[in-house]
């Protein structure tokens, strides 16, 4: 080898030491809160990614939660009142999770800005007193309690979800792993450029000839596919539902998770956020002080919002280390998302 | 037709979330961002309030006041220290908002752990009933009604006979033609968040009595004053006005006849009306 480009490499080799470290983990620990943890937090960035796809397009959706409610629902609804399997019904969840995003979009995406955070605020209410009024169909606050995956046998050994959570962890990671692809690849590809310059100036675009709503609606349909998976997949893993699990606070979180985790990176931001803001919420409940996690919580997101550099999140600052590593100039080859500026 | 009792809980209502629609309005037309923890301020309102009574003796009248004072310096040291450093172009918005749905887990962690989780009562605060034959409405509803007639007739005239009101609306008019005059901005901002931040908290004070005091008594509030001013038109003080009546009378007939239903309806409606005019009832056009 003449010459190693350790521009290119470097990256690399951290992305697949990250990756080994998330697969062998369940050789590494057995403590199943640190495995419920990571499983957790891995569910919660599947969403926090279709969050920060629909920011790429400008538009910020205050109801994220709403769509893995309509993913566990279905998924629930689908294996105890109709007695369809597990994985098929799964994957109708999240078809049905998307079939509802893009027919939201198609009414909500006409107005954009604050009103359609308005909008999407008010339908994941509107999904949350569905779930908890429904008696019949949801049986209201008491909740669902889906039944676990059935086992899988193999040969020599059989994959059984009952007796721990490393298949769990297995099948998030699987989860996780075609999502951040997926998002990966949109953001490489042309679309995902179509998505920047929806945000970067509506106008333009629109005169450019990229159809406005087609593009906000792709992006608000992903993002529901995706996330009612992971809602289903959150609602089977903690084996019950209620509707006050995916309500409006639950779509704060997810927002939080994507700021602070940063928005420039579509995947590393997502699973960086969501992995620290979970896990500090877990250490904090655990203080024995009543109430503080709160204060905590809000303060740890504020200071993090106000000490980095504006436009940027917890993602970035491997951007910054290596510039400070390699000497390398600043730029800024980062997309100006979100012009949320209300015409 | 419902019964009276129901239509004075919607007008108690719809005077609360005009006060505060009003607050966050006003803010929104100078830092063009919007307050998202307005409810908490509420609730801090509530029990600076509730302090000063069982506390400290002071007067229901003037303990409201302290409130009012007390909450609106928090709320300009809130603007100072960070809103005023996240509200940068472009990403202002963004920031701000996430910020501040922060600062609504911070102040309620605050608040539990201060004053506890139990919800307080404050009905010793002129007790007894206005008797009108058919009907009756405790003199706290009474209070809540006069309060915020005399506080939008005070806003009225500060933003319209004083010179401050002057530099108000020409700093939301055009910023940049303002400054020019010799308007700091920047005070302008601090001062409308304090007065925002201010309205907030009296309407907390004076609703103490009606309700009972708790650290999550401002999400409702919070949720309902921004649906009233986005539904009433972003930026237009009339519009939060009529939208917090439109909410507050709805929220309490519609809750009479379908009970659980009623935010369901409401949440609808505001769907609804955006969808049919987008900038809201009294918004300009955008277009």
């Amino acid at each position: 080898m003449p010459y190693f480009d350790y521009k290119t490499w470097i990256p690399r080799i951290v992305i697949a030491v990250l990756i080994t470290f998330f697969v062998i983990l369940p050789i590494l620990t057995t403590s199943v809160i640190t495995l419920s943890i990571f499983i957790s937090s891995g569910i919660w960035a599947i969403a926090v990614m279709g969050f920060t796809l629909i920011l790429r397009t400008g538009q910020f959706s205050m109801g994220q939660a709403a769509f893995m409610a309509l993913g566990a629902y279905t998924a629930a609804i689908l294996t105890v009142n109709l007695g369809i399997p597990f994985w098929p019904s799964f994957l109708i969840a999240g078809i049905v999770s998307g079939i509802i995003a893009m027919l939201i979009g198609l009414v909500v995406l006409r107005v954009g800005g604050i009103y359609f955070s308005i909008i999407t605020l008010a339908f994941g209410e509107i999904v949350r007193i569905f779930a908890q009024e429904m008696e019949g169909l949801t049986r209201g606050v008491r909740g669902i309690i889906p039944p676990q995956p059935p086992t899988i046998p193999l040969p020599g050994f059989e994959i059984n979800f009952a007796a721990s959570p490393v298949p769990y962890y297995y099948f998030m990671l699987l989860l996780a792993g075609v999502t951040s692809l997926v998002f990966w690849q949109i953001g490489r590809s042309r679309l995902g450029s179509t998505f920047a310059s929806l945000a970067l100036n509506p106008v333009l675009a629109e005169h450019q000839g990229i159809h406005l709503m087609k593009y906000r609606v792709i992006a608000f349909t992903i993002a529901g596919v995706f996330t009612g998976f992971a809602g289903a997949y959150y609602a089977n893993f903690l084996s019950i539902i209620t509707p006050l699990m995916f309500g409006l606070w639950q779509s704060i979180q997810i927002m939080m998770m994507s700021i602070v985790g940063g928005v420039s990176s579509m995947v590393g931001g997502a699973f960086i956020g969501a992995t620290v803001l979970y896990t500090l919420d877990i250490y904090l409940s655990r203080l024995p002080i009543y109430n503080i996690q709160y204060l905590l919580f809000g303060a740890a997101v504020v200071l993090v919002l106000l000490f980095l550099p504006k436009g940027t999140g917890l993602v970035d600052l491997w951007g910054k280390l290596w510039r400070k590593i390699f000497r390398e100039p600043e730029e800024y080859e980062m997309p100006e998302e979100s012009e949320m500026a209300v015409e | 037709m419902p019964p009276a009792a129901i239509l004075i809980d919607g007008l108690v209502q719809s005077c609360i979330f005009m006060t505060m629609a009003f607050g966050m309005v006003l803010v929104f037309s100078i830092l063009g961002i919007l307050n998202w923890a307005h409810g908490q301020f509420y609730m801090l309102g509530a029990f600076v309030v509730y302090y000063a009574i069982t506390a400290a003796g002071i007067p229901f009248p003037l303990s409201i006041l302290i409130s009012g004072m007390v909450v609106g310096g928090l709320g300009m040291l809130v603007e100072k220290y960070i809103i005023e450093r996240l509200n940068i172009p472009g990403y202002g918005m963004l920031y701000v908002t996430v910020a501040t749905l922060a600062l609504i887990f911070f102040f309620e962690g605050a608040a539990g752990m201060a004053f506890g989780l139990m919800d307080k009562g404050l009905a010793t605060v002129l007790p007894g009933v206005l008797d009108l034959g058919s009907f009756s409405v405790s003199y706290q509803k009474i209070a809540v009604i006069i309060f915020t007639i005399v506080i939008l007739a005070a806003m009225y005239i500060v933003l319209n006979r004083t010179k401050i009101g002057l530099a108000i609306r020409a700093a939301a008019q055009e910023p940049v033609a303002a400054s020019l005059y010799g308007i700091s901005v920047k005070r302008v901002s601090l001062i409308v968040m304090g007065i925002g931040c201010a309205l907030a908290a009296m309407a907390g004070g004076v609703m103490a009595p009606v309700y009972t005091v708790s650290p999550f008594m401002g999400r409702i509030p919070m949720i309902f004053s921004m649906l009233a001013i986005i539904i009433g038109g972003l930026g237009s003080l009339t519009g939060a006005i009529v939208g917090g009546i439109i909410l507050g009378f709805l929220n309490s007939v519609i809750a009479y006849y379908v009970s659980y239903l009623s935010e369901f309806v409401l949440f609808l409606l505001v769907i609804v009306i955006l969808l049919v005019r987008p900038q809201g009832l009294f918004g300009a056009s955008i277009k």
